[in-house]
């Protein structure tokens, strides 16, 4: 299971010291010669948080959905929906109402990664981690590893996707 | 009856006497802070851009046939473009109210978004407004959620338009002291209650209540976790977790029936705009919710920019969507006869037309802060206003809506002085 999110990056490429002088001596000796600057963009993997309070800044609509999406089925959502499912977010004043209701909605769908039942209770500590570190982007500190692995073996009836949907309904989920 | 049973029942019995008259058919405990005139109002802007030669003055036929007296028939030149329905009543809604025929939105841009501003803050607005972002003033959702005691719940104030852009943001304002803890919920049933956004929305996840319960107990210890920044706050409107999940029933309900097509052509009309969606799921929320504040608008009509028999034609849908909320008020139980309705444009159009010319040969028509295009009307009806009255002089601004809402519902009195521009309209009332 994938646990970290990523983000775009716009960024210039770096080069090797010496390239860098060859270029600029070139650039000096030729200046008939306009060289453009390399723009490349590159996905930078997202450091974990070291704990929840270092979430201070509100996700974009945008962000929320995307990143959402992607935590759901592990691919990039089209514009399409992203612009059907944002719209829905400005049609609703009470947004935390309309996010449930984009949840429930995307974690219903067909081509969600969901863990099994059985495979999570095989492995509660594990599923705890890995979810964690799926949703909330860090991992869980000892008090949460033993409180959800003991809300889990204590109710039978918990599934995964009931713990997916109550970690993205969480007033942590919208923080980044 | 053994002596404790009587006195038991005999101090229930008093007890339930006193409490009982106080139990609203709003479902309020108390009544509210000041004198109430009525315990609803609902307030429809009827925007886009009205002027008041195509309205009051009926220069092209009565085009407000459920509205105003008069038979006056559609100009020839422009009949076969109108979509002329049959009026829904024998007795026009200026019948059961009082018509400011020469209402006045005197200051400030003749913009949608001032003009719908101004109406709902009763300020007007000189500088420019930004459009992403709540006005500078509190709006009357503000006003009434804050100033009410006690305190209401934002199901009882609803802002529903028909169109996005900068619209959403009128639910609430940036002032200090007010804000998103006192605006109203707002929606734009357009845009959700359509095939496209019931593919999305759709097929939700069910919870059974078990279930639910339990993802509420995970959700709280995660939640236990988890301080929200102060910085960082969502600023949206929030209800409670009770109201939230009313609000989301409903919703999936609309949603259910938008994708068996009951909301086609509920009224039969074989046409359906925009600004009548916008009215019919203005009821739905009425019927729902029964809020004592609701502010819904209509904006077809600005197609006068464009083509003027549409914009004529759209006066007259309005105006049939307009009735069938007034119809809707008088049937529904809890608002029945205890609803003031306020209809007033946001602003009017221009003297001059412009250059486009529609298929009958007709100028369309801008608004740009020219004399007409200040000139608008208001219709007060129902609990408490003066039946049948006209105001035929110029008497009456946009500003006064915001003050003669809080004075219907009883809170004038609570709002900061100094804050409002505008005047209670106490001529309207019995």
């Amino acid at each position: 299971m994938k646990s970290i999110t990523t983000f775009p990056l716009f960024r210039i490429s770096g080069f090797p010291n010496w390239i860098l002088a060859l270029s600029i001596s070139l650039l000096v000796l030729q200046t008939s010669c306009n060289k453009e600057k390399r723009y490349i963009y590159e996905v930078q993997q997202q450091e974990l948080y070291q704990s929840a309070a270092q979430k201070q800044n509100l996700k974009t609509t945008d962000q929320f959905i995307s990143i959402a999406y992607s935590h759901l089925f592990g691919a990039s959502i089209t514009n399409t929906e992203l612009t059907k499912y944002n719209i829905a977010l400005q049609s609703l004043g009470d947004k935390s109402t309309m996010q449930d209701m984009i949840v429930k909605s995307m974690i219903n769908r067909s081509g969600v990664q969901l863990v099994s039942n059985t495979a999570m209770r095989a492995d509660i500590p594990t599923f705890v981690e890995e979810t964690y570190l799926r949703f909330y982007n860090r991992k869980p500190n000892e008090f949460e590893r033993w409180k959800m692995k003991d809300l889990i073996q204590k109710n039978t009836d918990v599934t995964p996707q009931m713990i997916y949907y109550s970690m993205m309904t969480s007033d942590e989920y919208p923080y980044y | 009856m053994k002596r404790k049973q009587f006195i038991k029942n005999a101090a229930l019995t008093a007890a339930s006497s006193i409490v009982m008259p106080y139990i609203l058919p709003s479902g309020r405990l108390f009544a509210a802070t000041g004198s109430r005139k009525a315990n609803h109002v609902v307030f429809c802007l009827f925007a886009g851009g009205v002027r008041n030669l195509e309205s009051m003055q009926k220069s092209e036929g009565n085009m407000m046939r459920n509205t105003l007296n008069g038979t006056e028939p559609v100009s020839a030149d422009i009949a076969p473009g109108i979509h002329q329905l049959s009026p829904l009543t024998n007795n026009p809604l200026q019948n059961s109210g009082t018509l400011f025929k020469e209402f006045r939105y005197s200051s400030g841009p003749t913009g949608h978004y001032n003009g719908h501003t101004t109406a709902i803050t009763g300020k007007y607005s000189d500088e420019s407004i930004q459009l992403k972002q709540p006005p500078k003033y509190p709006t009357i959702f503000e006003y009434y959620r804050k100033h009410t005691s006690p305190t209401t719940s934002a199901l009882n104030a609803w802002w529903i338009s028909n169109a996005l852009g900068p619209y959403p943001y009128l639910n609430y304002s940036m002032y200090d002291g007010y804000g998103a803890p006192y605006g109203a919920n707002m929606i734009q049933p357009a845009s959700i209650f359509n095939a496209s956004a019931a593919a999305e929305l759709g097929n939700p996840l069910t919870l059974t209540q078990s279930d639910k319960s339990k993802c509420d107990m995970m959700r709280d210890f995660m939640n236990g976790q988890f301080k929200i920044p102060q910085a960082a706050a969502s600023s949206g409107i929030v209800n409670t977790p009770a109201d939230a999940e009313h609000l989301q029933t409903w919703l999936n309900t609309m949603i259910y029936q938008v994708t068996h097509s009951a909301t086609q052509d509920p009224w039969g009309t074989g046409i359906m705009t925009g600004d009548m969606a916008n009215i019919y799921f203005g009821i739905e929320v009425m019927k729902e919710f029964k809020p004592e504040l609701m502010v819904i608008n209509m904006t077809d009509i600005d197609i006068g920019h464009f083509d003027f028999t549409k914009y004529v034609n759209a006066i007259g849908l309005a105006d049939y969507a307009l009735y069938k909320l007034w119809d809707a008020i008088q049937t529904t139980p809890g608002m029945a006869n205890d609803t003031v309705l306020i209809v007033v444009p946001e602003h009017g159009r221009n003297q001059q037309a412009n250059s486009l010319v529609d298929a009958y040969g007709r100028y369309a028509l801008d608004h740009n802060n020219d004399q007409m295009s200040r000139e608008i009307f208001c219709l007060m009806a129902g609990k408490g206003v003066k039946q049948g009255q006209v105001i035929s002089q110029i008497q009456g601004e946009s500003v006064d809506v915001v003050p003669t809402i809080a004075n219907v519902l009883g809170f004038d009195n609570e709002i900061p002085f100094g804050i409002l521009d505008g005047r209670v309209l106490t001529e309207a009332f019995v």
